[in-house]
């Protein structure tokens, strides 16, 4: 049994190795996938509610907390903040970085294992950096960093990232071309389309789609798909997302109203 | 939609006011002949500068006042930890690095500024920023009345007070130490 | 400069002015406050900031709590999972606590391994759990020498605002008695332990930690509850550990108090006083749950 020992000097640790709990009674309504499959509690196109709130994190120059049913996500911006050992650029420099709370997940996260999440960092990446302003940021940096605190739905992680980065960008007061909002949708084993998938959904999905864009300016940051699909369902999963996303768009806008307005 | 119709956000579209096509300052962006805003916040009209004012730190360009302290002397050049920019602080531990060199210290007989008779260590300097440098930091200038130390220590520990553009008083001993002092604000 | 006229007003001009002061002076400038008796957020030297207890709200966790004290904010989860006991505590499981202090939580902190205040903070709150004797280890077994519970006790500041070892020991005592563990029962034949859903059993807790932290400034200001604009300008810490009775069950010091002088004695015996005061608000935050 070859085991990486999870010993870690700076952490209090627990013993060398646990497993997480397995259970007789293994699932009830999930399971039974032989039947029909048909969403319980929405509409395919439905996606869950979104609260958003920025202004949170007093110490940062930005911030916004984002729930969308169970997924939960936290995002600070850092910055303008001196560039630090890089060579002289015109332009500023955008850093994002994702961590999973190690309680955010069915299985626990160790951390400095797999608590950090490059791809989900690169997917909120590249669907912000079209929108922000970056010529007018030379020689700078900002830092936005996120922490997914609850995840119910990988999909929704990104989108729900996404959301608050630009939120908090906002927030923070640096330049941007527009906000960016994102949705996902899951093509599911029957070849319908379910939008913003949760994690016990995903289970029986073919094929996820994340679409970012800037709906005041009409235009598509980011696509990202994975999984089988035919270019047909492809073409209509983003165009359900892009419908959706404007609605995203308004909740994202009174949130900067009501924080604006309390100052 | 809004709740508050005053308050724009990025990426929405502005209306401009009849008249004369006003010129477009910060937060504000024209594309594809449509002018957008680009920052949270309310229109706001300077002369005939529309901006969208942002009142939050903000990194040093060209023309802004700083303030800093010096944290390293060289016979070349004084390096300060920049902490404030155009009269807003930045967060703590969000410095920026700046540099005044030797010529620019004061505006007149550069070549007799000795450095060691114009600044030391954790002395508040107020500059303007010239260039935006070299990929470290930040170049400076003092060269104006109004700019230089506003706030030093002497030798005994406690504030001093300037007595002319390059002297300080220390209020202990009566000590004089060099200083390239900015003018204080009510002189 | 120029803009700050139009729309702003002057009142602008002179919030910056005073966060300017502040800045670069900070020292004075809470020196010219407590002169006048208050603190730079408008308490005074002894009052406490608002404190929220959140529980229940992750349910990837078996037990999770946010606690808001001030804008201090820190999330804390529990996640169970099942562990060999150690060959000489047959019958004693574990309980791993750390606290995260990610470089999202304030301008301090940098991306990387935890930091040295993480790590010094993630190994009192370690101390105190173990100390107050919160929890029984013993509580924690399915079947001696083979199966136990290892409870992962993870706090993570979201805003670094002062204080967040008060913070986080309240999030993680909180969220420990929100843990439910599923019932286990390991087979013999197996060597395995299998839970179920349908039963859930609460944590048991034997007490109750709470602490209670001070800085002296100055060497003469008790300061309760400190701010992080207040904290490195403190000379001193004192924190005083109490069980739900009220007992001291240890009391920590960092940084010298007036050690010499009879003035220690003081000073401690007042941060005792005031603890226990601040146990009546705390206690009702916990219990209800």
């Amino acid at each position: 049994m070859a085991q990486i020992t999870s010993f870690d000097r700076r952490r209090v640790n627990g013993p060398d190795d646990s497993f997480p709990p397995i259970f007789s009674d293994e699932d009830q309504p999930g399971s039974s996938s032989s039947s029909p499959l048909q969403r319980e509690s929405r509409k395919p196109k439905d996606i869950r509610p979104i609260f958003l709130q920025t202004g949170l994190i007093t110490q940062a120059n930005g911030s916004a907390y984002i729930e969308t049913g169970n997924s939960k996500v936290v995002c600070a911006v850092y910055g303008p903040r001196q560039a630090k050992n890089t060579s002289y650029s015109e332009k500023g420099k955008l850093n994002v970085e994702v961590k999973f709370a190690p309680f955010a997940s069915q299985r626990r996260k160790v951390p400095n294992r797999d608590a950090e999440d490059r791809s989900l960092a690169v997917l909120i990446h590249q669907a912000i950096v079209p929108s922000v302003r970056l010529e007018l940021f030379p020689k700078s940096s900002m830092d936005v960093f996120l922490t997914v605190i609850e995840n119910d739905g990988i999909q929704s992680c990104g989108t729900a990232g996404t959301i608050a980065a630009s939120a908090a960008l906002a927030d923070a007061g640096i330049e941007m071309l527009g906000l960016v909002v994102s949705c996902a949708g899951s093509v599911m084993s029957n070849g319908e389309i379910w939008l913003d998938p949760t994690t016990r959904e995903l289970e029986h999905s073919r094929a996820s789609l994340t679409l970012s864009c800037m709906p005041a300016l009409g235009l598509i940051t980011n696509v990202s798909q994975t999984g089988q699909v035919t270019p047909q369902e492809a073409i209509q999963c983003m165009d359900a997302c892009e419908e959706r996303c404007s609605d995203i768009h308004m909740v994202v806008a009174s949130a900067l109203h009501k924080n604006q307005s309390a100052l | 939609m809004n709740q508050d119709d005053n308050i724009l956000l990025p990426g929405q579209p502005v209306t401009i006011p009849n008249g004369a096509a006003p010129d477009l300052g910060g937060g504000l962006y024209l594309k594809d002949g449509v002018i957008r805003a680009s920052l949270v916040g309310k229109l706001s009209r300077v002369g005939n500068t529309l901006t969208i004012p942002r009142p939050r730190p903000h990194p040093p360009a060209p023309e802004s006042v700083v303030l800093g302290s010096v944290i390293r002397l060289s016979p070349l050049q004084a390096v300060i930890s920049i902490t404030v920019v155009d009269g807003i602080p930045l967060p703590q531990g969000e410095d920026f690095t700046g540099v005044i060199r030797v010529n620019d210290v004061r505006a007149t007989e550069k070549d007799k500024v000795k450095l060691g008779e114009c600044f030391r260590g954790g002395d508040v300097v107020r500059g303007i920023v010239l260039s935006l440098g070299d990929s470290r930091s930040y170049y400076v200038s003092t060269a104006r009345n109004d700019l230089g130390v506003i706030f030093a220590t002497s030798e005994a520990g406690a504030t001093m007070d300037p007595v002319s553009w390059q002297e300080m008083r220390c209020p202990k001993t009566g000590k004089l130490e060099k200083r390239k002092c900015a003018k204080p604000d009510g002189l | 400069m120029t803009f700050a006229e139009d729309s702003a007003g002057p009142s602008q001009t002179s919030i910056h002015e005073a966060s300017t002061y502040q800045r670069l002076h900070p020292r004075a400038y809470l020196e010219k406050f407590l002169e006048e008796g208050i603190r730079t957020d408008g308490r005074k030297t002894s009052d406490w900031r608002d404190v929220q207890v959140i529980t229940g709200s992750i349910s990837t966790a078996e037990g999770s709590a946010l606690v808001r004290l001030g804008q201090t904010t820190v999330v804390c989860g529990v996640k169970a999972e099942i562990a060999e006991p150690a060959l000489d505590r047959a019958n004693h499981g574990f309980i791993a606590p750390n606290l995260d202090l990610p470089a999202l939580c304030s301008p301090k902190f940098k991306p990387g391994p935890p930091s040295e205040e993480s790590q010094i903070l993630s190994d009192r709150l370690n101390d105190i759990l173990i100390t107050s004797k919160a929890l029984d280890p013993t509580s924690l077994c399915i079947r001696p020498g083979k199966a136990v519970w290892t409870i992962y006790l993870d706090a993570i500041c979201i805003n670094y605002d002062g204080n967040v070892l008060d913070a986080a020991l309240l999030a993680m005592v909180a969220a420990l008695r929100n843990t439910r563990l599923p019932a286990a029962s390991y087979n013999e034949e197996t060597n395995k332990t299998t839970c179920t859903r349908q039963n859930s059993v609460p944590l048991q807790l034997r007490n109750t930690p709470y602490i209670c932290s001070f800085g002296l400034f100055d060497l003469t200001h008790l300061l309760s509850d400190p701010t992080s604009f207040e904290e490195p300008l403190l000379d001193t810490t004192i924190s005083i550990v109490l069980d739900q009775t009220g007992q001291v069950v240890s009391v920590l010091q960092e940084g010298l108090a007036a050690v010499a002088s009879e003035n220690s004695n003081q000073i401690l015996r007042r941060c005792i006083e005031f603890a226990k005061q601040r146990l009546i608000i705390l206690t009702p935050k916990i219990e209800q749950r």
